[in-house]
């Protein structure tokens, strides 16, 4: 199993107490599946896959990459992800390629010349080599991230948003990207609040709601659980009756 | 525009306040707060009692060089702005009073008012922390009575204010030096051509007056410089200087208030240049605009891509990764302008001890100038220099993602830093050494060289000791180091510095002992046999010693780096 999340909880400390953000999360993606991770704002998403990423340490339970615990063996599981958040987090002092080569460099990518030179023209970033961040669109800086994590042959992706900023026809690409990934045998993934992507790119579908997993399934089985049968056939329909935010039919 | 800004100023005041009385039910806050108010209440209250009870007859200088102090001083200080101007033109300074903040370029940028209401809104905003700056030093004045305090509050206050705003005037017209409209430029070359006639007339009067003879003192060149630049034309071009800093000296009530009037009306002055300068504001405020959309946060610093003809190579040890990273920062961030700019400050310093110390020449005051920055670049310049952890937990988000482990990644770090650092200190030194013979003529040419050689030895042992101990903190107290060019406000947050600074330098107290007794031992062997060279090999082992502790840190932090949680790293307010 590419992605193993085992009772995994993560609580936040405020200053009116202990906050739980995820609570007794358990899943597993496999290689080649693409799992849509979808929920409302403060459903626990961004901090599912900061967890996955490394970046948030869980208060309970594990998390493993190709089978390597992030917490035990964190250098051999960091080095299978790429993580690519939703707000492009770039050094302001590097350029575009600066920044693939920092990354090649990090994660010992071979044949790195010809993998970078692909990926800038794949995401029309040619011709920006040179350009630092802050020269960028917000949309180009969410490119160079997308370059950062694809230039590597991670086995686990992982989408944070990952359409912001992008244009409609980096949207378009950044669709099939994703897919031809999942074909090449990575697993995937994607949180995004874009349901339409969801049904047409992911493979799978969970969905979360202040911090637990409340439905988890490919399309066809959420949509013939018995309880979701008459939300209608959509996922946007399928998500609104599952957080109980659908409004029953006859009324405006 | 007016109520909403002071709509905005009073919710902010209050708002900031509540928080900080907020945060002190967090203990880290509590302690910073109480050792802040300690070390307020020691360093200003209990000095100005102790002050106060000592004032007596027999206390004091002589009143007769008082008075002669009290009338050259408005002197003195005028000159001492028309250079702090100077610099001011010559320096990128910025006096952040265009520096809007992302809610309000948000807000207030494409509200339906005028760039000049902004620019008031901004110089009233300012004038908070302004106040507060300008009772501190008033409080600090030896034996003054409670109205004469608040008379050298307004003062400083008026003072501080001008300089603000000036400088601000200074940003805007520095951008249109260049200009391609012809009015424009020659409006903008118009004051820095009047203030560098000033400062040549000046320049011109004080080398004739200091030529004939040195000052006998400190007190002596005050009174002189008073004499000098209070008659002719100095006293002309010197006078919007003077006027600002009189206030401070004069006696209250008749002269006080003439002199009151008389800043306040170069204060307008000024005022009214920086307003009338609404078309570059308008240029500076979108320029501004743009920065912030691209770059929040505070301060942002501008980099410049050019080729730096270091290239990463694909494959090696993290650690280069990290020292190239931090290369590129710095290359891109200085150029070779700012750092002309910049080496005009030693020049001037320079030019400035020959022209009127007692120095002996050149060789000596840039010899003594240059040990003294070897010192400081040892002992203080670790602390400034965050190209490090320090900076970089801002991109914690990123690193953590990194397959990289964490005793790598604090090495890689401090690597960078502590290279340039300990470059500058042997450029330094070997200056101090080359011309020590001006300074240090009773001394042994084998010691100089002995001293200078273990300097050499124990500068990157030091240095990185102590980048090896903020690091340390940074990575133990995340929460209490500010983040790249972040500073935490409040008396919490000076109490946290003052713990942190404490703390810093009794760790490398701890840290330095070893080294240093193997470095005494070693040199005490030596010292038989070669004399003063034995310094060398007593460095060497304190080196080593040092060197060995570093390297075992790094290691002891790396667990830390792994187990430290991005949510640690609070950002200021």
């Amino acid at each position: 199993m590419a992605i193993s999340v085992e009772h995994f909880s993560r609580t936040y400390t405020t200053s009116t107490g202990t906050v739980p953000a995820v609570d007794d999360l358990s899943f597993q993606v496999s290689a080649g599946e693409i799992v849509g991770l979808i929920g409302p704002n403060g459903a626990g998403k961004t901090t599912t896959l900061r967890a996955l990423a490394g970046i948030l340490k869980p208060t309970s339970g594990h998390v493993r990459i190709d089978g390597h615990d992030l917490m035990a063996e964190p250098i051999e599981a960091k080095r299978r992800l790429a993580f690519m958040p939703d707000e492009p987090h770039l050094f302001e002092y590097l350029t575009v390629a600066e920044h693939l080569r920092l990354i090649a460099r990090l994660y010992t990518v071979e044949d790195f010349e010809r993998r970078s030179r692909a990926l800038l023209d794949e995401l029309e970033l040619t011709g920006k080599e040179d350009s630092l961040p802050g020269e960028l669109s917000r949309g180009m800086r969410q490119k160079v991230v997308i370059a950062c994590g694809l230039v590597r042959s991670a086995t686990t992706l992982l989408f944070d948003e990952p359409l912001t900023g992008l244009d409609p026809l980096g949207i378009r690409r950044m669709r099939e990207t994703i897919a031809s990934r999942a074909r090449e045998g990575a697993a995937i993934l994607l949180s995004s609040h874009l349901l339409h992507l969801v049904e047409e790119v992911c493979t799978r579908v969970m969905i979360m709601d202040r911090g637990r997993k409340i439905a988890d399934g490919t399309f066809e089985e959420l949509r013939t659980r018995a309880e979701l049968a008459q939300a209608g056939s959509s996922l946007e329909q399928i998500f609104l009756r599952v957080t109980g935010h659908d409004i029953p039919s006859g009324q405006p | 525009m007016l109520g909403a800004s002071l709509y905005i100023i009073g919710c902010s005041a209050k708002n900031r306040v509540r928080v900080r009385l907020r945060r002190l039910r967090q203990p880290r806050y509590l302690v910073g707060a109480i050792v802040g108010a300690a070390y307020l209440y020691f360093s200003v209250f209990a000095r100005m009692g102790r002050r106060g009870r000592r004032a007596g007859p027999r206390g004091g200088p002589p009143a007769a060089a008082l008075e002669a102090l009290r009338s050259g001083a408005p002197a003195a200080v005028g000159l001492a702005l028309l250079i702090a101007t100077a610099v001011g033109w010559l320096l990128p300074f910025d006096s952040g009073l265009l520096d809007f903040s992302q809610a309000e370029v948000q807000f207030l940028f494409p509200a339906p008012v005028s760039r000049r209401s902004l620019l008031v809104h901004r110089m009233m905003r300012s004038q908070i922390g302004i106040l507060l700056g300008s009772i501190i030093p008033a409080l600090m004045v030896q034996s003054f009575s409670g109205y004469a305090r608040v008379r050298i509050s307004i003062a400083t206050w008026l003072l501080l204010s001008t300089a603000k705003i000036y400088a601000t005037g200074v940003s805007l017209a520095r951008t249109r030096l260049t200009s391609t409209d012809t009015r424009a430029r020659r409006v903008a070359w118009l004051p820095l051509t009047v203030l560098g006639s000033a400062c040549a007339i000046v320049a011109i009067a004080l080398w004739q007056a200091f030529r004939a003879a040195p000052p006998g003192g400190a007190q002596d060149a005050i009174v002189r410089i008073g004499t000098v630049v209070s008659h002719g034309l100095p006293r002309i071009v010197l006078w919007p200087f003077v006027a600002l800093a009189t206030p401070l000296f004069a006696p209250w009530p008749g002269e006080y208030l003439v002199a009151l009037l008389e800043a306040a009306l170069v204060a307008a002055v000024c005022v009214a240049w920086v307003l009338a300068s609404d078309a570059t504001f308008q240029d500076a405020a979108e320029d501004v605009a743009a920065r912030k959309a691209q770059q929040p946060g505070p301060r942002a610093v501008i980099y410049r891509a050019r080729a730096t003809g270091w290239d990463l190579a694909p494959s090696g040890r993290a650690e280069v990764a990290f020292v190239w990273k931090a290369a590129m920062q710095t290359l891109r961030v200085v150029d070779m302008r700012s750092l002309l700019r910049l080496a005009a400050i030693p020049v001037a310093i320079t030019a400035g001890s020959m022209a009127f110390g007692r120095a002996g020449g050149l060789p000596a005051v840039v010899g003594i100038f240059a040990l003294a920055a070897a010192g400081f670049t040892v002992l203080m310049a670790p602390q400034i220099l965050r190209v490090d952890l320090r900076q970089d937990l801002r991109h914690l988000e990123l690193l953590k993602t990194w397959p990289v482990k964490g005793s790598a990644v604090v090495r890689g770090e401090i690597a960078w830093p502590g290279a340039l650092l300990t470059a500058l200190a042997w450029i330094l030194i070997g200056i101090a050494l080359a011309l020590s013979s001006a300074n240090f003529s009773r001394v042994a040419i084998p010691a100089r060289l002995g001293a200078a050689g273990a300097a050499a030895l124990v500068a990157p042992a030091l240095v990185f000791a102590q980048l090896t101990i903020h690091n340390g903190v940074a990575l133990m107290f995340p929460a209490w180091v500010p983040l790249g060019s972040q500073r935490a406000r409040g008396l919490d947050a000076m109490g946290q510095r003052i713990i942190i600074l404490g703390g810093t330098w009794l760790l490398l107290a701890i840290m330095v002992l070893p080294g240093v007794l193997a470095g005494a031992i070693v040199w005490f062997a030596f010292s038989v046999i070669v004399g003063p060279m034995a310094l060398i090999p007593g460095a060497v082992a304190c080196a080593v010693v040092v060197g060995i502790e570093v390297l075992a840190a790094t290691e002891a932090l790396g667990p830390l780096y792994e187990r430290m949680d991005v949510l640690a790293v609070e950002r200021t307010e």
